[in-house]
């Protein structure tokens, strides 16, 4: 689908005017601290109910709301659909999550709309902790199997509940024979998680070296090494975990590292050659979606500036799918212009207030 | 404001599960316009349960006779138990009138999270009914959650070295529903489970 308009509330400093898009390229336009990014991060957190800056939700509110709303309308194939999430601060911090005007569980409602994004935060990807890596990996499998999601949450609360059980036996209150039935729920859910996980990391890889040998980029030999924390034999293990007092196997430690020519790529890799080999991963990802599905995606692509190589990127975004919706930032008026290739329509941010251009050839 | 007694009521009725601030106040309104009688029988309605059902001693369902109208039953086979987490479960699968052999109240279910062990559930009434021998089949009919999975597993354990066969509900489409409606988890599940025809 296709993100035909936004309407925000109280999300950081947007005005809360309906704004109307392009179906394929929505160039942001505006001085820094206008509120470019912030329009892009309000169209993720429509379609994810999460920001790609920060995993504090809480720090999208607008100052001293107790509140934030983000509705939209999607098209696709002509028929309209509309989105809204709700969150709440504060004690209650309910999540209310709607399609066309029906309260929706997270599962179905994260189905309306896929979305790609790419900014200098995902550089983490790369160089930062575990679990940002991990996922990396996670969203990338939702994104192609929508059911992982649950498959994730029901191992997480399979683990939530044996570390659980791991504290209460090392306390002496319970039994460590009541392990068994744990760990045979525990052994399964991981092995679901693992086998998705390998499988989208190897898809990954093979996709990013066949984008950069398309486009001549000189980082061709990117590896992703994706070491999973099997499950074994946790009989064998079962002292050493009650004495730590959580599951010291599982996917929550699988570890993903990217290599080139054998060392850790952001110890290697220049700062721009980082943001290249994130940019072209990103590619890769939509790659795998489009193979998968016939559905037309939302690809953000925030801050585009001097460190990216301006001539691969105007060729990736000429070669996407015709279907792909693409929102880009730059504060600089000559990147926008080698952005701005065929039909197109600029939005200029001025202090949160967004207003659109006609559109251009 | 509310007056007292009033106010009183309302905040009864809002302990009860599902009910919030609102449903609250429209009951008690309800209550109150109605005639004394019907809130007389209400009244002993409520206080004859808590005086005349207990706990059958056979499979924890909730009764007034001793066992149990199920237990007590002779066309029922004794030698099928259906083990469930509460007992409101048995009222589904009764809907069903299918079902022709006999229950088994867990009272819960595993929970580390919750503190709810398995002495805090009654899985060893289970093991000696089927101890006690005639029993040809057990079929675990906890929940389809994390907890629920658990507690079957365990189950599972506990009877393996007896002379017993363990089932587990099939996990699936709903009959009846159109397949678009199924969300993903069903639908891999159902198409795990997926049969010859």
């Amino acid at each position: 689908m296709i993100l035909s308009r936004l309407t925000p509330q109280n999300f950081r400093n947007l005005a809360s005017d309906e704004i109307a898009f392009h179906p394929t390229a929505n160039i942001v336009v505006g001085r820094n601290g206008q509120g470019k990014t912030n329009l892009l991060e309000a169209i993720y957190f429509l379609a994810t109910t999460k920001s790609f800056r920060t995993p504090r939700t809480a720090s999208i509110f607008r100052f001293d709301s107790p509140s934030v709303f983000v509705a939209g309308a999607l098209q696709r194939y002509g028929v309209e659909k509309t989105i809204s999430a709700a969150l709440e601060t504060g004690e209650t911090k309910r999540r209310v999550l709607m399609i066309n005007g029906e309260k929706v569980t997270l599962a179905a409602y994260l189905n309306a709309m896929s979305v790609f994004a790419y900014s200098a935060a995902r550089l983490e990807i790369l160089r930062g902790a575990p679990e940002e890596k991990r996922r990396f990996l996670d969203r990338g499998v939702a994104s192609v199997d929508p059911a992982y999601l649950e498959q994730l949450t029901r191992y997480t609360r399979v683990l939530k509940q044996r570390n659980a059980l791991l504290h209460a036996i090392s306390a002496g209150r319970e039994a460590p024979s009541q392990l068994n039935a744990w760990d045979d729920e525990l052994t399964r859910a991981a092995a679901v998680l693992h086998r998705a996980r390998a499988a989208y990391a190897a898809e990954v890889s093979k996709t990013y070296a066949e984008i950069v040998a398309e486009h001549g980029y000189h980082i061709r030999d990117l590896a992703i090494h994706y070491r999973p924390s099997l499950v074994a034999d946790l009989g064998q293990t079962r002292r050493a975990e009650i004495r730590a007092r959580v599951s010291l196997s599982g996917p929550q430690r699988d570890t993903i590292e990217f290599t080139t020519g054998g060392r850790p790529a952001q110890d290697v890799l220049s700062g721009g050659e980082q943001k290249m080999v994130v940019l072209f991963l990103k590619f890769a990802k939509l790659e795998l979606f489009r193979r998968r599905f016939d559905e037309p995606a939302v690809f953000l692509l925030d801050d585009v500036d001097a460190e990216l190589d301006l001539e691969i990127l105007q060729e990736l975004l000429v070669r996407l799918p015709p279907k792909t919706q693409v929102f880009a930032t730059s504060a600089k008026e000559r990147f926008v212009r080698a952005l701005a290739a065929g039909s197109h329509r600029r939005l200029i941010v001025e202090n949160g207030r967004v207003t659109a251009t006609e559109d251009l050839a | 404001m509310t007056a007292p007694p009033l106010a009183n009521l309302i905040n009864e009725l809002t302990k009860l599960p599902g009910v919030g601030g609102k449903s609250a106040s429209r009951l008690a309104y309800h209550i109150l316009k109605r005639p004394v009688a019907e809130a007389e029988s209400l009244a002993t309605a409520i206080l004859e349960v808590k005086s005349k059902i207990f706990r059958c001693s056979i499979c924890n369902n909730m009764t007034d006779v001793e066992p149990c109208a199920i237990c007590d039953d002779p066309r029922r086979d004794a030698s099928i138990i259906c083990v469930v987490e509460e007992a409101f479960n048995i009222a589904t699968i009764e809907q069903t009138r299918d079902f022709r052999g006999v229950f088994h109240v867990l009272l819960g279910a595993l929970s580390p999270l919750k503190g709810v062990g398995p002495q805090d559930i009654d899985v060893h009434g289970l093991v000696r009914r089927v101890q006690s021998g005639n029993v040809r089949e057990v079929i675990v009919a906890t929940n389809p959650n994390v907890e629920g999975e658990a507690t079957a597993l365990y189950i599972a354990q506990q009877l393996r070295t007896l002379d017993v066969k363990t089932t587990r509900l099939a996990f699936g489409l709903p009959v009846g529903g159109d397949l678009e409606y199924a969300d993903q988890v069903t639908m891999a599940k159902a198409l795990e489970g997926r049969r010859e025809i």
